[in-house]
Formats: C-alpha cells, sequence, structure tokens
C-alpha cells in the first residue's frame, strides 16, 4: 500500500535533486516582473499602462520624449520651430529605421497623427489631437502641424504614449507584433506567460541599449512575485509589490529598491453635485478631519509623498501644498456645525478592492471621518462597477482612487467628470492655460489653479502613489521617478 | 446501456445549452462594460461609444446571443479581445499547462488519499487514525493558495530545486516542465487529497461493518484479503463519487494555484478575460470547463457498473 506514495516522494525527489536551481540568466539579459498582462500591445487603441510598460520608449517612441525628469526633449524629430505659435515645423532624424529595416519618413509621421484624428480608428484620445487643422509634408524628413488655435498641451500631447511612431504597413500588427524605431525589438509573446523583447542592432544611439534580451514576465500575485525575486527567479519586480514588501526587501543587502514620485495622485473625490458635498462647508470639513500624515504611514508604510491638490510633484509648476489645510478635528466641527450638520451624517464610500491601496486608505478614512461624527460606510465593489456607477454615472457620495495620468488637472476644468465640480471661474483659468505659452504666465496660473482647488475642496488628495521598484544588486540604470508612465529598459544594465 | 449513454448525452447537450445560456446573462448583466474597462478612466466617453459599437455591444442581448451561439455551434468560439486570436486557439494552447497539472494533482490526489483512508479506517480509535485524521483536517483548514505559497518558500526560495513559478513550454524538456508543474500539483492535490482521505475511511469503516466482512473473516480468510477482496473495492462507490467531484474541483481550484505559480493555464486565462471583460473568452472558457466537468461526471458514472455488476443502466 505504501509503494505508490514512496514513488510519489522519489519523483519528487528525484526532478528536485535533477533540477540545476533557477538557470543564471546571461548578464546582458534581464527578466522583468510585471503584474498585469498588457491587453494587446497597440498603443493607440488602448490606454492601458500595462501596454506603456512594455511598449512604451522600449519598442515604440514619439517625436518628442518626457525624460527621466519630466521635461520635453526632441527625440525622433530632432528639432522645431515655431514662430507664431500655430505653424510648427518638425525637423526628424535622418537615418532611423524601423525594426523591419525601412527609414521613417514624414509620411509616416502624416499617417500616424492622422489615423490618431479619425475617430474611426478607436484611438483612445482623439482630442488630444483636436487642435491640429493641416498636417503638410514639406519633404521626407520635414513636416509642418498646422493648428487652430494656440495649445499649449500639443507638444506634451506629442509626447504622450498614443502618439508612438510606427510604420504604416505595420498598423495590422500594433496589437500583437508592433514595430517601432526604439532600441528594443518585439520578439516573442507567450500569452499568460512572458514577452520578450530583443535589442535593436541598428539603434541610431551608439552602445544603446545595454541588454540584449529582456522578458516581461506576467506574476499577478504580489506574494509570488516576491517569492519570484527571493528565489532568483526574476530579476527586477516594476509593479505589484506592496509597500510592505518593498520595505522588507530594503532592508535585504541582495537587492535594491528604488522608490521614486508618480503622477498618480491618489484622492478621496467628492460628488460635488449631492448634498451635503455640494457645500464647500462640508468639503473643507472633510479636508480638515483628514489626517494625511497618518494614511500614508497606516496605507503605505510612509511610502509616498503628501499632496494638497491635483499636481503631482514632477510637474514643473508643482506648488507643494500639502500643509495647506493640517489635520484638525476641532476646525471640521466647527464647519459641519455652520454647514448645518451639527452630528455628523451618514455616507457612503465606494472603493475597489483591485487597487489594494485605496481598500487599505478607505478603512483609515472611515475611522478619522467618525471621529467628526461623519459615518462612513465603506462598500467595497468591483472594477467594472466602480467605472460603470462611480466614473461613469456619478453614483456615488465618496470615493478613492488614483489618478496616474500627467497634465490631469483639466480633470476639474471638467463640469460632467465624476467629480462634478462646476467653477465657472476654474474652467476659464484652465481655458486661459491652454492658449498662454510664455513659461512664467503659464506658471502663475498653475499656481493660481492650485491655490483655488485647496479652497474650493473638490476632492482631498491624499498622496502621490510611490513608484516602488526592486531590483537584484547590481542591476542599474532605471528612472527614479516616473513621470510618464514608461518602463524605460535603454539604458538598464548590469553593473561590471 | 446505449439507450442510457443516449439520454447521457442528450442532457449533456441540454445542460451545456442551459450553462450556455447562463454564462452569456451573467457575463452582460454584470455591471462593468467591457469598452469601459478596455479604455479605463483615460479615454474619452466619444471614444468608449465607439469601441462598444465595433465589439457589437450596443445591439440588443438577443441577437448578441443567437449570434454567439450560432458561431459556437460551428465550432467558432469567436476571437479574444485581448489577444486578437480565435479563442478556441487559446482554449488549446492552454491545455498543455492546466490538463497536466489537473492530472498530476488527481495522481496525488488519489495516490495519497485511498492508502490513507484505508490505513485509517483498518486501524480505527489508534495512534495512526488520529494522525491521518489531524493531517487531513489541517489539509482541508488550508487553502491551496497558502500551502502553495509555503511549498515555493520551502523548495524555491530556500532549497532552489524548483522555479518559484511560470512555465517555458515542454519544448525546454520534461524535466523542466515537471519542475514548473510540481509544486503547484502538490499544492493543489494536498487540499483535495485531505477530503477524499476523509471519505474513503469512512465509506471502509462502513463496509467493514458489514455481514459479509464478518463471515469472511469468519471463513478465517486472512486480513489482508478480508481488506483487499472484500471491502476496498464495495468502499469504492461512494469513494468514486467523491472523486468524480474532486476532480471538478480540481479544475476550479487551478484557477487560484496558476495564479499563485504565475502558470500560463486555462485558469489563469479565465481569471484574466474577467477581470479585461473579454468576453468571448469568458465565455469559450466556461463552456470548456463546463463540458469537461460533465463529462467527468459522466465517466464516472459508467465506472460504477464496472465496480459494481449489479448497477444497470437501462
Amino acid at each position: 500500500m505504501r509503494r505508490p506514495v514512496t514513488s510519489l516522494i522519489v519523483l519528487l525527489l528525484a526532478v528536485g535533486l535533477a533540477a540545476t536551481g533557477a538557470a543564471a540568466a546571461p548578464a546582458s539579459s534581464l527578466v522583468v516582473q510585471t503584474s498585469t498582462e498588457p491587453p494587446g500591445l497597440d498603443l493607440t487603441a488602448s490606454p492601458a499602462s500595462a501596454i506603456a510598460a512594455v511598449v512604451f520608449y522600449n519598442i515604440q517612441e514619439c517625436l518628442v520624449k518626457v525624460d527621466a525628469h519630466g521635461r520635453l526633449v526632441p527625440w525622433l524629430a530632432e528639432r522645431w520651430h515655431t514662430t507664431d505659435n500655430l505653424n510648427y515645423t518638425f525637423f526628424l532624424r535622418r537615418g532611423v529605421r524601423f525594426h523591419n529595416g525601412r527609414e521613417m519618413k514624414a509620411a509616416d509621421v502624416k499617417f500616424v497623427v492622422e489615423r490618431a484624428m479619425n475617430p474611426e480608428t478607436k484611438h483612445p484620445h482623439p482630442k488630444h489631437y483636436e487642435s491640429i487643422s493641416a498636417i503638410v509634408v514639406r519633404d521626407d524628413s520635414t513636416i509642418t502641424f498646422v493648428l487652430k488655435n494656440v495649445d499649449a498641451m500639443f507638444l506634451w500631447n506629442l509626447a504622450r504614449q498614443g502618439s508612438v511612431i510606427y510604420p504604416r504597413e505595420a498598423v495590422g500588427t500594433l496589437k500583437t507584433a508592433p514595430l517601432g524605431t526604439g532600441p528594443f525589438k518585439f520578439a516573442q509573446w507567450m500569452p499568460g506567460d512572458r514577452i520578450v523583447l530583443e535589442r535593436n542592432p541598428d539603434y541610431r544611439a551608439k552602445g544603446l541599449p545595454k541588454l540584449d534580451r529582456v522578458t516581461f514576465r506576467f506574476i499577478p500575485d504580489p506574494n509570488g512575485a516576491l517569492a519570484a525575486l527571493k528565489a532568483g527567479d526574476i530579476d527586477v519586480s516594476t509593479f505589484g509589490l506592496g509597500p510592505e514588501h518593498v520595505t522588507e526587501l530594503r532592508k535585504d543587502p541582495r537587492f535594491t529598491a528604488i522608490v521614486g514620485d508618480t503622477t498618480n495622485d491618489v484622492i478621496l473625490a467628492m460628488n460635488n453635485s449631492r448634498k451635503p458635498y455640494s457645500d464647500v462647508r462640508v468639503r473643507r470639513a472633510l479636508t480638515y478631519a483628514i489626517d494625511r500624515p497618518e494614511i500614508l504611514k497606516g496605507a503605505m508604510f510612509g511610502l509616498g509623498r503628501l499632496l494638497g491638490t491635483n499636481v503631482d510633484p514632477l510637474n514643473p509648476y508643482f506648488v507643494d501644498l500639502a500643509n495647506a489645510m493640517p489635520y484638525d478635528a476641532t476646525k471640521a466641527k466647527k464647519l459641519l456645525a455652520e454647514a448645518g450638520y451639527p452630528n455628523g451624517f451618514d455616507t457612503v464610500l465606494r472603493v475597489a478592492p483591485q487597487y489594494y491601496y485605496t481598500v487599505r486608505t478607505g478603512e483609515i478614512v472611515t475611522n478619522q471621518l467618525a471621529k467628526v461624527g461623519i459615518r462612513v460606510k465603506l462598500e467595497q465593489i468591483e472594477w467594472g462597477q466602480w467605472l460603470a456607477r462611480v466614473w461613469k454615472e456619478a453614483d456615488y457620495d465618496l470615493t478613492i482612487i488614483g489618478h496616474a495620468e500627467a497634465w490631469d488637472i483639466d480633470n476639474y476644468a471638467n463640469p460632467k467628470y465624476y467629480f462634478r465640480y462646476d467653477s465657472p471661474k476654474f474652467q476659464e483659468l484652465y481655458r486661459t492655460s491652454l492658449q498662454t505659452l510664455d513659461d512664467k504666465a503659464r506658471r502663475e496660473l498653475f499656481v493660481r489653479m492650485q491655490h483655488m482647488l485647496v479652497e474650493d475642496a473638490p476632492a482631498v488628495w491624499l498622496y502621490d502613489y510611490p513608484r516602488l521598484l526592486v531590483t537584484k544588486k547590481g542591476v542599474q540604470g532605471f528612472w527614479k521617478d516616473l513621470p510618464i508612465p514608461s518602463v524605460d529598459l535603454s539604458e538598464v544594465s548590469w553593473a561590471k | 446501456m446505449r439507450r442510457y449513454v443516449l439520454r447521457r448525452v442528450a442532457a449533456f447537450v441540454a445542460t451545456l445549452f442551459a450553462v450556455s445560456l447562463l454564462v452569456f446573462v451573467v457575463v452582460r448583466v454584470l455591471p462593468g462594460d467591457p469598452a469601459l474597462l478596455i479604455m479605463g478612466t483615460q479615454g474619452s466617453p466619444e471614444a468608449t461609444a465607439r469601441l462598444r459599437h465595433a465589439m457589437g455591444l450596443d445591439r440588443p442581448l438577443l441577437v448578441q446571443y443567437v449570434d454567439w451561439l450560432g458561431r459556437a455551434l460551428r465550432g467558432d468560439l469567436g476571437v479574444s479581445i485581448q489577444y486578437d486570436l480565435p479563442v478556441s486557439r487559446l482554449i488549446v494552447s492552454r491545455l498543455p499547462v492546466t490538463l497536466p497539472l489537473a492530472l498530476l494533482a488527481a495522481l496525488f490526489m488519489t495516490l495519497t488519499a485511498l492508502p490513507f483512508g484505508l490505513y485509517a479506517a483498518t486501524r480505527r480509535g489508534r495512534a495512526g487514525d488520529y494522525l491521518t485524521m489531524i493531517v487531513s483536517q489541517l489539509g482541508i483548514a488550508v487553502p491551496s493558495f497558502w500551502s502553495g505559497l509555503l511549498l515555493i518558500l520551502l523548495f524555491s526560495v530556500r532549497l532552489g530545486w524548483v522555479p518559484s513559478g511560470g512555465f517555458e513550454g515542454w519544448s525546454q524538456g520534461l524535466g523542466p516542465a515537471l519542475q514548473s508543474l510540481l509544486l503547484p500539483a502538490l499544492a493543489l492535490g494536498f487540499f483535495q487529497a485531505a477530503v477524499l482521505i476523509r471519505a474513503t475511511r469512512s465509506a471502509v469503516l462502513e463496509v467493514l461493518g458489514e455481514d459479509y466482512v464478518r463471515t469472511a473473516r469468519a471463513k478465517g480468510l486472512s486480513e489482508r484479503r478480508v481488506i483487499g477482496r472484500h471491502t476496498f473495492r464495495n468502499a469504492m462507490i461512494p469513494v468514486l463519487t467523491v472523486t468524480g467531484v474532486q476532480l471538478g474541483q480540481l479544475i476550479a481550484g487551478s484557477i487560484v494555484l496558476e495564479s499563485v505559480f504565475a502558470l500560463p493555464g486555462l485558469g489563469r486565462l479565465a481569471l484574466g478575460a474577467i477581470a479585461a471583460r473579454d468576453l468571448p473568452v469568458v465565455q469559450g472558457v466556461t463552456l470548456f470547463m463546463a463540458s469537461a466537468i460533465i463529462a467527468i461526471n459522466f465517466v464516472v458514472d459508467l465506472a460504477y457498473t464496472f465496480l459494481d455488476p449489479r448497477i444497470r443502466y437501462e
């Protein structure tokens, strides 16, 4: 009777002993863990950050790039000029080749942007190109964009992930095998398991990329990712480890942890069109009632950065207003009494557990608001429901979510956005900022908008979600901060 | 027997039809619009509406169902939104992971459960029985994702014998592929074995109390023969029923373990598809899994006749 069991144990041992352990990857290759498998690889069809993590800056690039410090720098265009802020002429870098060997030409750029502008192509952001009235190809490496009106976001929008340049003839395979001009070529996608990129030997920058091969492995479970890192099966964890794991790994000499800033603002949104949040005193009361340092400590192990308004620390116009309305329960109670709620009120806070931090943060917020008499019912709903009910229909009182896009202050200028914040004064300020190109004047407008948001308190800005990246010791060249959602691997290498 | 099989096949088809309808309706009435999920918070409402139209989701539900069913009957389960590949091809590509995983787990489950269940029953009330029961209780109490993690910590992180997850395919050789599947199969099989040990023990105990066992013993048969010939086979009927249910659960359990071990199997395909509202994949995989479970139960029913010749299907 015991024989089958014995054979199984023998089999287990035999397989175990035959194992050579985790096969050590050659020094010029890197295994990167990411938690979500990209929903296709077409940056022009979906805004998913999981696609950007693999494709953006690695396989495909834009005319203009957002560098590691959040600055706009010339990229596939070596320079541009404009005399009237309405006609922008770009001079493309010569001799840039797509992965299929063909040279990139101005006609490709025209095709790509016109395709993005065409609503039929299902590009997620045709709005980003709304100000363009015509695109004129001057010659193979010169192209002019004619704008209908001055648009301060024009260059930035050309640097976004939806503006990547690809060869006209490869439009049919963008989703499964994207071609571009980037430092890496798409090599293989094993659905459910991994995506492999290989070095582009014809990359224009000498000595780049430094790696021969990059493998993105999809490990959805944070504990699985932690184990894979510790077992040596992966070299880098990009997204997916929680602050508790990073805190632990920071103490381990085998690993290096990078904790930086991102453009992801985690906010407690209030439905400004719904009572009692239509009253600015109530919204301010909530801001005073929330002890943000305690939230950062409790939900994020102290990693991340406190926010006071909706401009992230990587934005050049960022003003640190984290202490503009510091925690003050007495003031909160007073404001509530003035607004007619001396005994507080009942309210519902909806969070989506798909984003673990929303639940953790929500629990602390619930506790803190109880101290000023606001009785919060924390309701966890599935992400699909959150999108349909909270985001699309604005059917909510309170919610917590991270807003990951850079330069997203325009959400507050849109009265139909789920905040339902409708301030004509703010909308006017934002419109003016779009027409203002002078840096000093534009900065001034952004500072005014930020102060106005603090005053009007349409939401409570909690913290900037940290970049949490852990690598094996010896991996170098990753960006510290993420001014744009990309995992730029062009300069990543193993220390010699 | 032939009529019985025909009847069962008819029931099989009817069940699949009900499953298809159920899955179709449930997936669509769930709040959460696939187009919205793809676009997330960053797509404009206009772009989302265009995508919804392109996906055919703005058509009446009945039209969508009839269209899908018609294609499914012709063997076309549609094309995955996420991967842009035929659903049937995706399912087939995931079988080399899930099928061996479930088989290994089933092997582990039966090879552990039957001997230990029998052992416990024959030593009822003694230390060996208690020990087996305690261990099996532990197996039931510990969720498989947790035992999976513990196995990873021991065999991958500490000892470095097997990889912590992932699956590079059978083309890399039998050894590496088995190494990748061993820990998840153990974690999956352990939990299921625990249930089966208890079922085996009580079934054997019941048979041991039967008159014919007393007669066999009175005849002077050796205990080995009493157990091996008269008890074990008769105890197998309820054990087989539980095994059938457990096999179905193995397939369901693989969903969790494939995530923990990052295996590109059918369960993970389903989970990812649900999260991404990749409706053709959710429908296709559910239909496939339902067919597999119904087929297993069918085989179990047929197996009764071999164990007990008195059972006849007319």
